[in-house]
């Protein structure tokens, strides 16, 4: 129907990597300790939960079990508040450019995982300190945090796109994160939720990856073919959602934003 | 003039998502329960050919379309109806601050626009080549782009944009923000491009500008080409409205 610009891959992938380069400067700009920002959250919350429920949560090596879980839990929460904003907020870009627009939430996404990758460097001191011991198996996390990855593309296709219509959307993601970081055992054990409240955690699609990390990090059983593929599927079931309804809405963007 | 046809729109409509009055948010949709849009044409049966070469002028009242028009035929807009061929590449819209980032310094939002844009000589060279033609000194461009004057926005904008070596240029309505040396400098180097026998889609509020630029031109009213033809008689035309 139209023969535009000769968008090859090659291209795309440098426009993929120059908005994803962009996100990780900006997230940080004039900012005074720069990406120390990513685990300094973390940090701030392992010392608030160690204080609270070390003692009585039962759990060994409480810091070790709560860090893995943090870790995790702060990739999905950066990269879809970051993300449910990121199509109004390209306007000038998407306006003056014919780029596809899915580019901006992905490019959300890649450059969390980038700030993940640093973090990780330095949590991984932090837990061999707190006892876990270095093997190869704590490589799975790579896989576990790409298959995570997706889940959270697929739920920043959706995110961002409706909220270009509804504006309430960025606001109601900022508000039931908190519900959603509670309502996940990442600072308590699994078996405190009652059994007749169980449905909230078997729900859960988030717990799933942080369970699948924290077998990782944690536990000295690797993760069974179970867990990853439940994973896997509700990563890629997300992301049909995310892109079906993105692909009914795109085509109005340029209008509402 | 070579006639061979660069653009040719035929038949396209455009109609946009409004939001339906009083439903603004979720909060509205739910207790209202009310369709939060209904459709609203933009663009009603656009006809267009422009060919290699040739610089279309294109006047209007303001929301008459123009900058839907030329969204539209650069393919940001996917139109519900009828087809838009081009044989050609475009630069990006030329428009005021298109795409820049505020928080990011000058250099940053070049090399950053520079990649996004496609632009194959994305080295070091063009980097200085735009940062030249700006007339933008080192230190403004070691700048957040937010605290730059509205004519140091355009500067720059103008430059990223000109970088790009493509078959068609869109300009709307960016030159009467620059002071009068850069305008003349635009204005200089949009005949140089006009030499090169690129095509130019040119959006203006000046007619005198639309004229020192284009033979023809097209004049929107409601959606609609109105009038077509030669640049001077549609610059009558689009006096008249007033």
């Amino acid at each position: 129907m139209q023969s535009i610009n000769k968008n090859n891959n090659v291209q795309n992938i440098s426009r993929i990597y120059a908005l994803s380069k962009r996100n990780v400067i900006l997230r940080y700009k004039n900012s005074f300790v720069g990406f120390l920002w990513g685990f300094i959250k973390p940090l701030l919350f392992l010392m608030i939960f160690t204080v609270i429920f070390a003692d009585n949560s039962g759990i060994n090596n409480y810091t070790l079990y709560v860090t893995s879980g943090l870790i995790l839990w702060f990739f999905f929460s950066n990269a879809t508040s970051q993300s449910v904003g990121s199509i109004v907020g390209s306007a000038g870009l998407l306006k003056s450019l014919n780029i596809p627009s899915f580019f901006f939430p992905l490019s959300e996404v890649l450059g969390e995982l980038f700030n993940l990758l640093l973090t990780m460097i330095v949590f991984l001191l932090l837990m061999n300190w707190a006892g876990m011991v270095y093997s190869p198996r704590l490589l799975l996390i790579v896989p576990c945090a790409l298959i995570f990855a997706v889940f959270i593309y697929g739920l920043n296709l959706l995110l961002s796109s409706i909220n270009v219509f509804f504006r309430d959307i960025s606001i109601i993601w900022g508000t039931i994160q908190p519900a959603m970081f509670f309502l996940t055992p990442i600072a308590y054990p699994e078996s405190n939720i009652r059994e007749k409240y169980r449905a909230i955690i078997e729900m859960n699609p988030i717990y799933s990856f942080i369970k699948l990390g924290r077998n990782i990090f944690y536990s000295t059983e690797v993760p069974d073919w179970h867990q990853w593929s439940s994973c896997m599927l509700i990563a890629v079931v997300m992301f049909l959602i995310g892109q079906f309804v993105f692909n009914r809405l795109k085509n109005q963007f340029i209008s509402a934003i | 003039m070579n006639k061979e046809a660069i653009i040719k729109v035929e038949g396209v409509s455009v109609s946009f998502w409004q939001n339906n009055v009083g439903v603004y948010s979720l909060k509205d949709l739910i207790t209202k329960r009310k369709s939060p849009f209904k459709s609203k044409t933009i663009l009603n049966n656009i006809n267009v050919e422009v060919f290699r070469g040739q610089s279309l002028g294109i006047v209007g009242r303001n929301g008459s379309g123009k900058s839907t028009l030329l969204r539209t035929i650069a393919g940001i807009i996917k139109p519900q109806k009828g087809t838009i061929t081009v044989n050609g590449t475009f630069a990006p819209i030329l428009a005021i601050g298109a795409g820049l980032e505020l928080e990011l310094t000058g250099y940053e939002n070049i090399s950053m626009l520079l990649a996004l844009y496609g632009t194959k000589n994305s080295q070091g060279n063009s980097i200085e080549k735009i940062s030249e033609f700006s007339e933008l000194t080192d230190e403004v461009l070691a700048m957040p782009v937010k605290q730059y004057s509205s004519g140091m926005v355009a500067r720059l904008a103008f430059s990223i944009s000109l970088a790009n070596d493509s078959d068609i240029l869109i300009i709307d309505e960016v030159l009467a923000v620059g002071d009068q040396g850069f305008q003349a400098k635009c204005m200089e180097k949009i005949y140089e491009i006009k030499r090169q026998g690129k095509t130019i889609l040119f959006v203006s509020h000046f007619p005198d500008d639309v004229l020192k630029i284009c033979e023809t031109a097209i004049l929107l009213e409601n959606g609609r080409i109105t009038h077509a033809g030669d640049a001077k008689e549609i610059c009558n035309n689009y006096k008249k409205l007033f």
